[in-house]
């Protein structure tokens, strides 16, 4: 295999990415261990599936019925104050309980996080003090100054193209572990997570 | 004209069209949906897009920061082409736009660039 790799240029890639994959299912392994087969861990994510989907049903059910009564006659104006203030108060009270939740989640996987945190810790030295100072891949393009810092990071000469360990080692975290976890069911819950444009793989197990 | 997926009835199986396979949901425009199940596979079909791509733009090669554009367009497009015209679903219901196109977006470009980097460094230098 050694072999193999030598005959590339840019065989370190290849070593970058395969160490990745490995220290992927590793931290899933202790997550796993540490985190997900917990009780604590199981109802905790059970309450907030429950919690999310019943706000989601609540507001849409919401929505639904303040478009039918703006279209109504005025009736009972008394009587349909009362019925949107009740289901305002029912709503903030499982976003109150789903935000609970969603904390204690988080509380729940951050003590077991730091073990993670070190093993990371570990392999990113390791990665480093293999291939500090040597390009492991080349880029198809100049990438943009901010990227640049980190994608040349340590390396000698201006080609903007070469590409350090540092910078391959972050995609293959994010694309690796990210899909990892989806695939494992361990992604956080979609009512809990807020992530927005940019998911990270779990920050608190990775 | 959109039509609600969430509460529509398997009327194929009344009609005694059953499906069966569970891919074949995929390409079924009478289909309903739960939020969960179409991210995941929103997030899956972006995946597949980000490797081919990447895979795809390293073996030709194509060399530039244009064709990060031309992927992230192409995959956004394409996403956007499946829920809108396959599957005919009220985006409205899931979201909109923006929670349905950035359902895996950013694990997506990551995927596409580490396959673009490893195949054009393997395969061209």
């Amino acid at each position: 295999m050694a072999t193999a790799l030598s005959s590339f240029r840019y065989g370190d890639s290849l070593v970058v990415v395969g160490i990745s994959v490995c220290t992927a299912f590793l931290c899933e392994g202790i997550s796993w261990l540490l985190i997900y087969r917990t009780s604590t861990y199981k109802s905790l994510r059970s309450s907030i599936d429950k919690a999310s989907k019943k706000l989601e049903s609540m507001k849409s059910t919401s929505s639904s019925s303040a478009a039918a009564t703006s279209g109504a006659a005025a009736g009972a104006p008394a009587a349909s104050s009362k019925k949107p203030s009740s289901r305002a108060k029912k709503m903030d009270r499982v976003e109150t309980s789903l935000k609970e939740s969603t904390r204690d989640l988080s509380l729940s996987k951050f003590k077991s996080g730091a073990v993670v945190a070190g093993v990371l810790f570990v392999v990113f030295g390791l990665l480093n003090s293999l291939f500090e100072g040597r390009a492991v891949a080349k880029l198809p393009f100049s990438p943009i100054p901010l990227v640049l810092k980190m994608s040349h990071r340590g390396l000698p000469g201006t080609d903007p193209t070469d590409c350090s360990m540092v910078f391959l080692y972050f995609l293959c975290s994010i694309s690796i572990r990210t899909n990892l976890q989806k695939f494992l069911g361990f992604s956080p819950p979609r009512g809990a997570a807020g992530a927005g444009l940019f998911p990270m793989p779990d920050p608190k197990i990775s | 004209m959109k039509k609600s997926k969430s509460a529509k009835v398997q009327s194929q199986q009344q009609n005694g069209h059953v499906l069966p396979f569970k891919f074949a949901k995929l390409l079924d425009p009478e289909a309903s949906w739960d939020k969960d199940q179409l991210g995941d596979v929103l997030h899956w079909i972006r995946q597949v897009l980000g490797l081919v791509c990447g895979l795809l733009w390293g073996a030709i090669p194509l060399v530039g920061a244009i064709w990060i554009l031309v992927f992230l367009v192409l995959s956004s497009g394409i996403i956007y082409g499946y829920y809108a015209h396959i599957l005919k679903i009220d985006e409205e219901e899931y979201g909109g736009h923006a929670t349905l196109l950035q359902e895996g977006l950013f694990a997506s470009f990551t995927l596409f660039l580490l396959a673009w980097i490893l195949v054009y460094s393997l395969a061209h230098f």
